[in-house]
């Protein structure tokens, strides 16, 4: 069974304050995970905080509802994880393919990013549910 | 997040105070067009304050460098904090958004 040290979720319209209340979540999280290191909480929201803002700038809905935001985030003994999902979301548009934008663009830089901030991304299609499983090797534990 | 600007001697320092994302990004976009409208177009963004940026945030840094340049001047960073400093390095936008450690020293050789 997996050990949770330390966990928060939240469900809400993918709308801007969803963002401000995911960012507010992390923040009270690792007050109660102090032993995460400064490098892993930084490096953590700012992945999840890309992949939502994602969500909520991009993802378009399946019929007459509103796409709804989910981040659901554990710690675990030497892991970090964060489920990120767009529900009633249709399937994402292109390729989700890192773009590599030259030094003017003023956009792009997102899923690269999320690449080089945690360990594995994954991604799952069900339900017209897209969910975005980020995963970061903790230094602590 | 919260704008705020001051015209010094040489450059208009503004400060953004607060996280900043997708949400404070077009603002702050905003804001500093507003300050090279208004004649200043040497900035520097002091980033004291701001504890955390997404590429959103980014974004609207090279929008603002790009405004800044076409209206014949220029945009620097100061006071990066240690998040910031870590999405500029990962995105190799730290060689375009010249940083400085304090918003006096940004344009000092120019």
């Amino acid at each position: 069974m997996t050990d949770v040290l330390a966990s928060r979720s939240f469900r809400g319209p993918a709308a801007d304050e969803a963002i401000e209340s995911v960012h507010n979540d992390l923040d009270s999280l690792w007050l109660d995970v102090p032993f995460v290191g400064d490098m892993d909480q930084m490096t953590f929201t700012t992945a999840v905080i890309e992949s939502a803002s994602n969500i909520v700038q991009h993802a378009e809905p399946v019929g007459q509802d509103p796409v709804e935001l989910g981040v659901d985030i554990e710690v675990q003994p030497a892991l970090l994880q964060a489920r990120v999902s767009a529900y009633n979301a249709q399937p994402p548009f292109g390729p989700m393919i890192p773009g590599s934008p030259d030094e003017e663009s003023e956009s792009g830089r997102g899923l690269a990013l999320i690449e080089a901030l945690v360990t594995t991304v994954t991604f799952q299609r069900q339900d017209a549910t897209n969910t975005w499983v980020l995963t970061r090797t903790s230094q602590h534990g | 997040m919260e704008f705020s600007y001051e015209v010094k001697d040489s450059y208009a320092e503004v400060k953004a105070d607060g996280r900043l994302n997708m949400v404070s990004a077009p603002k702050l976009r905003e804001f500093v067009t507003d300050v090279i409208a208004g004649g200043s177009n040497r900035i520097v963004v002091n980033l004291e304050d701001t504890a955390f940026m997404d590429s959103s945030g980014l974004g609207a840094l090279i929008g603002c460098l790009k405004a800044a340049r076409q209206a014949g001047g220029d945009l620097r960073i100061a006071a990066v904090q240690p998040q910031v400093k870590m999405v500029l390095q990962l995105t190799s936008m730290d060689k375009v958004l010249t940083s400085y450690g304090s918003a006096e020293e940004a344009f000092s050789n120019d």
